[in-house]
């Protein structure tokens, strides 16, 4: 019996290990070649770099304005994130606590909304975002972020919010506490876990995000991260060098931010995913 | 005022903020997307026609849509196969190992933070030069196909990507799944002699069976919406013959000659599509657990 459950892990770590081989591959042979020039690259495409040169990410970084697109792309995640968590927070909150029929007729609308599909409404969505004047402005499309995005996430917090007691808000509106205060005071710090949530599941969403962007954002100086590869991608196609160190460059915060905050990331992900 | 207004009053009031971005950016477009289906509007005209149906009725004469409808069920089909087994596997694999459990998460997880848009881009670095690469040095022959150009290869490369991108969400959701089966219902199993394939199929599955549909319903209503792998990878090409309906109706929408009201008839068909299959996945879970 010993022998047979040490056969099968064997066999299974085998599986595992290649299988983990293939899922890596496409990062680790693009972080390879991003150091290689050209020629080099069609010639030892699945060796290690002869020298760890910079010069193609300093060629990426020049040519999609590496950092103006960060900038751009992390002012929209986090100014969209506040938003969301701001305006979801409070509505979450207050749909849950009050117990009339308006009240579920506009939770259940916000609930239902979250079936549409993006692809479904982009077309009179871009309508919308030029009557007013906001395409090309992330200040303002920060905005649709949140209208896109409070649906889900009121639905997360309306969840917590259901767990937590009513007589702590009640004891504290006996003491003359104003109800935002209550909120602020008190709701607002036991929401801790699913803020987190919120937080990671859209911040994730927002950063890379593709459509949206490409519908409404025109002016490359206004440009996200992905949306400046996508044009660096097709203004120099067969430049592969370049090509891959700027999708490194893209990849490289994703995965820091994936390594340090693993825990709180997978566990976001799976809690939205089973309430939802 | 009666203490109902008053408490409608106070919630109006906080639900304002998020209650004004979502009927400005999310229900708005919804209806008057519907509106623009029944009109020939083409984006820049001020006036427009009520046409009725005809948008509609021109759907079933697009043979370039309905081409994209059936691309887009083949692709959801193979993907709610493999794209359930595969994390299945993963997730028993690497549960019922006593070491690395951590380690094979961590990496199977990955390409769930990086953009499709990225992930594609870097397995077209693979289709287009490492396959060739190793076909002429290697010898490895069956490699040696245009993996973008050929649609038939060109499909099997989308899905490849599709299901590297949405393994690892599907694997956690089963891993948190696996983790609520109750040790001793297996122990009970194999005691009463049943092999661990069996105590699989028998205790194991039904046990997760919620997980497999709220898995399988998730791999179904995004497939079905799939766009950023199909855009970087092939572009919907060679010529039209990997283009998803979500492709087809940003092409028809933004790019060419633009029309607004026969594109949203598209997503109006499309957003029918993802409803249905998410009633029937609500019907579905409510039997299930009224069932237990």
């Amino acid at each position: 019996m010993k022998i047979k459950r040490k056969w099968e892990n064997i066999v299974f770590y085998i599986v595992l290990i290649l299988l983990a081989a293939f899922w890596m591959a496409p990062l680790i042979l693009a972080l390879l070649n991003s150091f290689k020039s050209n020629g080099e690259l069609l010639t030892n495409i699945l060796s290690i770099p002869k020298t760890l040169s910079l010069i193609n990410y300093k060629r990426s970084i020049e040519k999609m304005h590496f950092f103006r697109s960060m900038r751009n792309t992390l002012f929209l995640s986090i100014f969209s994130v506040g938003l969301i968590v701001f305006f979801s927070s409070l509505a979450g909150w207050k749909l849950c606590r009050t117990k009339t029929k308006l009240s579920s007729m506009i939770y259940h609308l916000i609930i239902f909304s979250m079936l549409i599909p993006f692809s479904s409404i982009m077309i009179p969505l871009y309508r919308v975002v030029l009557a007013f004047h906001i395409k090309n402005n992330l200040f303002g499309l920060s905005f649709v972020y949140a209208g896109l995005g409070v649906g889900m996430a009121i639905f997360l917090y309306y969840q917590f919010v259901k767990e937590i007691p009513i007589e702590l808000e009640e004891a504290a509106e006996m003491d003359g506490s104003s109800q935002l205060n209550t909120f602020f005071k008190i709701i607002f710090p036991l929401l801790k876990n699913v803020t987190i949530t919120v937080c990671i599941t859209n911040f994730l969403w927002i950063w890379n995000d593709f459509l949206l962007p490409l519908i409404m954002i025109s002016d490359n100086k206004k440009y996200t991260l992905i949306l400046s590869t996508n044009t660096l991608f097709g203004q120099y196609s067969n430049d592969w060098s370049a090509i891959l160190s700027a999708l490194i460059m893209v990849v490289i915060p994703a995965v820091i931010i994936y390594i340090l905050f693993q825990k709180q990331i997978m566990h976001s992900i799976t809690d939205s995913a089973i309430k939802g | 005022m009666s203490k109902k207004t008053k408490e409608n009053i106070s919630l109006l009031i906080f639900i304002t903020p998020a209650l004004i971005v979502f009927l400005i950016f999310k229900l708005f477009p919804t209806f008057s997307g519907i509106f623009y289906a029944l009109t020939d509007w083409n984006g820049f005209n001020k006036s427009f026609n009520f046409v009725g149906l005809e948008n509609f009725l021109e759907i079933f004469s697009d043979t370039n849509f309905w081409k994209s409808i059936i691309f887009t069920i083949k692709f959801v089909l193979v993907m709610a196969i493999f794209g359930n087994l595969i994390p299945l596997f993963l997730a028993v694999a690497i549960e019922s190992r006593p070491k690395g459990k951590g380690l094979f998460r961590t990496i199977f997880y990955m390409p769930n933070m990086i953009s499709m848009i990225i992930g594609g881009y870097m397995w077209g670095f693979i289709f287009t030069k490492v396959l060739y690469y190793l076909a002429d040095n290697f010898g490895m022959k069956f490699l040696d196909h245009s993996w973008i150009g050929d649609p038939n290869y060109a499909f099997f490369a989308i899905v490849i990507v599709a299901l590297w991108g949405a393994s690892g969400y599907v694997m956690l959701i089963y891993i948190a799944a696996l983790k609520g089966v109750p040790v001793h219902l297996i122990e009970a199993a194999s005691l009463d002699g049943a092999t661990k394939i069996q105590s699989f199929f028998y205790v194991t599955l039904p046990m997760i069976r919620h997980a497999i549909t709220i898995c399988l319903f998730w791999i179904l209503s995004t497939s079905f919406q799939v766009f950023d792998v199909i855009y970087s990878l092939t572009g919907g090409g060679p010529g039209r013959a990997t283009e998803s309906v979500a492709i087809n109706i940003y092409e028809e929408a933004f790019r060419g000659n633009i029309r607004y009201g026969y594109a949203t008839a598209k997503s109006t068909v499309l957003f029918l599509i993802v409803l249905m299959i998410t009633i029937i996945q609500l019907k579905l879970t409510d039997r299930k657990d009224n069932g237990i």
